[in-house]
């Protein structure tokens, strides 16, 4: 094997950068970068429903902090759908399951997982349309027939109760997320400790609270903090169940985005909401940094020929 | 917690009977982790089950008749194999045992079920125009609905294409970032990292009026590249975590050999990541086939819907509450997935992120 010798040492160094970073490099820019900056521009513009630019505007940011009379309602939805969501099911839940399935034996636990991971694999259309039917308010939907067959009357959840059926079904989801990061963080934990905690005396639930979950608490916060941005920026099942219907009981701040630009044909609108997401977003992502061990991930390479 | 201090020694007597009801006990608590952890999987388990069972009996409307059957034979059976893993301690006489239940389950679910069984519901795989005329064929608007297999082509194509781009911009982007230093490698990697954590759906308008102005509007390579892109900071993460758990000592002696930078990648390196390629091709794929907000958004045409295209508005549009042939074509696209997440469960369980914090 004879190393090529046509290009000088420097050359080859940006040689080997483009072709091995430049395409990762290129759509990056193309589909992260410019986007934010485009959304930027967008959000000062009066773009409407022909996607023509003609006139510079701050109506948008002016109507995003006072006239807009429907945002403080989304504003309380979204909240009231991220905690919830958040709190009964992507943390609480799946560190439930996560405990559970870590105490059987490896293979009944991996079964278990298994099937709570089943929503996150199916794709989104499937597991809404399962949800839409499960909760039909006719004598079809499976949970008015389970309830009949206790001889309880029929309910019509995604009328009477939206909000119950979009964190159930987001929920169901969203358990997997943290199940699996628990599950990991809760098997490197060196057996000794829990020995030692059962030789000194200590029943399940003591070596839960005093062994396992001090041990796991940076998982916790990671996914707490990960997890309540997904929640934050996702409408696709919410989408896909209750249309953020009736009326507007479901609309969450993503999904209202969404129905101004490509319902109401609001791009600069849609765009200028869409910047309070993006700043979210990039402020979460930066908090998240924190959780990632730096040292391990900027190690230096150790060969310096190129 | 106080320690009670024994007043004898035990004999070997009572150590025998302390075990046994120790094991007593454990098998009580891990009998009812079982029942709760069953019971707590059902509102999973019996919506999937109901949506095959539909698929292969249904008639019109939603019949439940052939799920509860199902599972008035399934339950019991599952009692019974729990039953089984905890009381019969031989290894292999329990084998045997759950043999024989499985094919008392599979016959209990044959004679109750088998009357019910049809194909029906999967006509619209080879009535390819079923669509057009389940509406009378005359809506009107002429524009007609694509057969299914056009729908699955295109998710097919979807899904193939961006997996071969993610696998190959995030495996070379992963080696250099791994391998090479750079003036700004720390900064990008940063910043690698805050595009992972940034969530992209909120920049779906931005996208969609850079795929209008530079023509890739409903095109399927404009939604390639979007997933693509979208997919690249995490695929580049799982990558470079491969690439450096590659011993040096592998490229130092190849170097040391005459190979150069690059002869050393492709021969000695890529070799030793094929499991990290691997599942990063499986979870390219499964996003590209499961996709469904941009393609929504990005894809207008008809000829051009995807699978979670053709089933969303086959549901919305044209069958209604027909739950049968609905679920037919439900299965039809889930199975895929399905499958190959059963298959490359292990490999998938390998993607982690340059540690988190422990």
């Amino acid at each position: 094997m004879r190393p090529r010798r046509s290009l000088s040492s420097g050359a080859r160094q940006w040689v080997d950068r483009i072709l091995f970073l430049g395409p990762a490099t290129l759509l990056l820019v193309l589909f992260f970068l410019l986007p934010v900056i485009v959304d930027i521009c967008i959000a000062f513009t009066d773009m409407g429903r022909d996607l023509r630019v003609t006139g510079f505007t701050t109506e948008h940011v002016e109507r995003i902090a006072g006239g807009d009379r429907r945002l403080p309602q989304i504003i309380l939805i979204t909240l009231t759908y991220v905690l919830g969501t958040l709190s009964i099911f992507n943390v609480s839940y799946g560190l439930l399951l996560a405990l559970l399935t870590t105490a059987l034996p490896d293979r009944v636990g991996g079964f278990f997982r298994a099937v709570w991971f089943v929503p996150r694999a199916s794709p989104s259309v499937v597991y809404a349309l399962l949800w839409s039917w499960v909760v039909a308010p006719t004598n079809y939907g499976l949970l008015n027939q389970v309830l009949a067959m206790f001889g309880l009357p029929g309910l019509d959840l995604k009328s009477d109760a939206p909000m119950v059926v979009v964190i159930l079904a987001n929920g169901f989801i969203g358990a997997s997320f943290g199940m699996i990061i628990f599950t990991g963080a809760i098997r490197s934990i060196p057996q000794h400790l829990f020995h030692a905690a059962r030789v000194d005396g200590a029943g399940a639930l003591a070596i839960t609270w005093h062994v396992t979950l001090p041990a796991i608490r940076w998982q916790i916060s990671f996914v707490t903090i990960y997890q309540a941005l997904s929640l934050l920026v996702s409408f696709e099942y919410i989408w896909l169940i209750t249309n953020g219907g009736p009326f507007y009981d479901t609309t969450v701040y993503a999904l209202y985005v969404y129905r101004r630009a490509f319902d109401n044909g609001q791009y600069a609108y849609g765009a200028a909401l869409a910047l309070g997401l993006v700043i979210v977003g990039i402020a979460v992502a930066l908090t998240l940094w924190r959780f990632f061990d730096m040292k391990t991930l900027l190690q230096k390479p150790r060969i310096e020929v190129h | 917690m106080d320690i009670a201090v024994p007043a004898r020694r035990p004999s070997a007597a009572d150590w025998d009977r302390l075990a046994a009801k120790a094991r007593q006990r454990r098998r009580a608590s891990m009998g009812l982790l079982y029942i709760a952890l069953a019971l707590g999987s059902l509102p999973i388990l019996v919506p999937y089950l109901w949506l095959f069972t539909v698929a292969f009996s249904g008639r019109t409307g939603a019949s439940t008749v052939v799920l509860w059957r199902t599972l008035a034979v399934l339950m019991p059976g599952l009692v019974a194999w729990s039953i089984i893993r905890l009381s019969v301690e031989d290894a292999g006489l329990r084998r045997m045992l759950e043999i024989g239940l499985a094919v008392v389950v599979l016959v209990a679910l044959g004679i109750t079920t088998a009357p019910y069984l049809h194909l029906d519901n999967w006509r619209f795989l080879w009535i390819t125009d079923i669509a057009d005329r389940l509406r009378g064929g005359s809506s009107g608007t002429g524009a007609k609905y694509p057969s299914v297999w056009t729908a699955f082509g295109n998710s097919l194509l979807i899904a193939c294409t961006q997996m071969l781009l993610v696998v190959t911009t995030a495996t070379a982007a992963g080696y250099y970032l791994s391998r090479f230093d750079f003036s700004g490698r720390a900064g990008y990697l940063k910043s690698l990292l805050v595009l992972h954590a940034f969530p992209a759906h909120t920049l779906i308008i931005p996208i969609f009026l850079l795929t209008y102005w530079v023509g890739l509007l409903d095109t399927l390579t404009g939604v390639i590249l979007v997933i693509v892109a979208l997919e690249l900071p995490f695929a580049i993460f799982v990558m470079k975590g491969f690439f450096d758990a590659v011993p040096w000592d592998i490229e130092m002696s190849g170097m040391t050999d005459g190979a150069s930078r690059r002869q050393a990648f492709f021969l000695l390196i890529l070799p030793q990541v094929k499991i990290g390629m691997l599942a990063i091709a499986v979870f390219s794929f499964l996003r590209g086939w499961e996709e469904y907000v941009f393609v929504r958004t990005l894809l207008i045409q008809k000829s051009n819907w995807t699978m979670s295209l053709y089933l969303f508005w086959m549901i919305d549009d044209v069958m209604g509450t027909d739950y049968a042939m609905v679920s037919a074509m439900g299965v039809f696209y889930v199975l895929p997935s399905v499958i190959l997440y059963a298959f490359c469960q292990k490999y998938l369980a390998q993607m982690t992120i340059g540690g988190i914090k422990g």
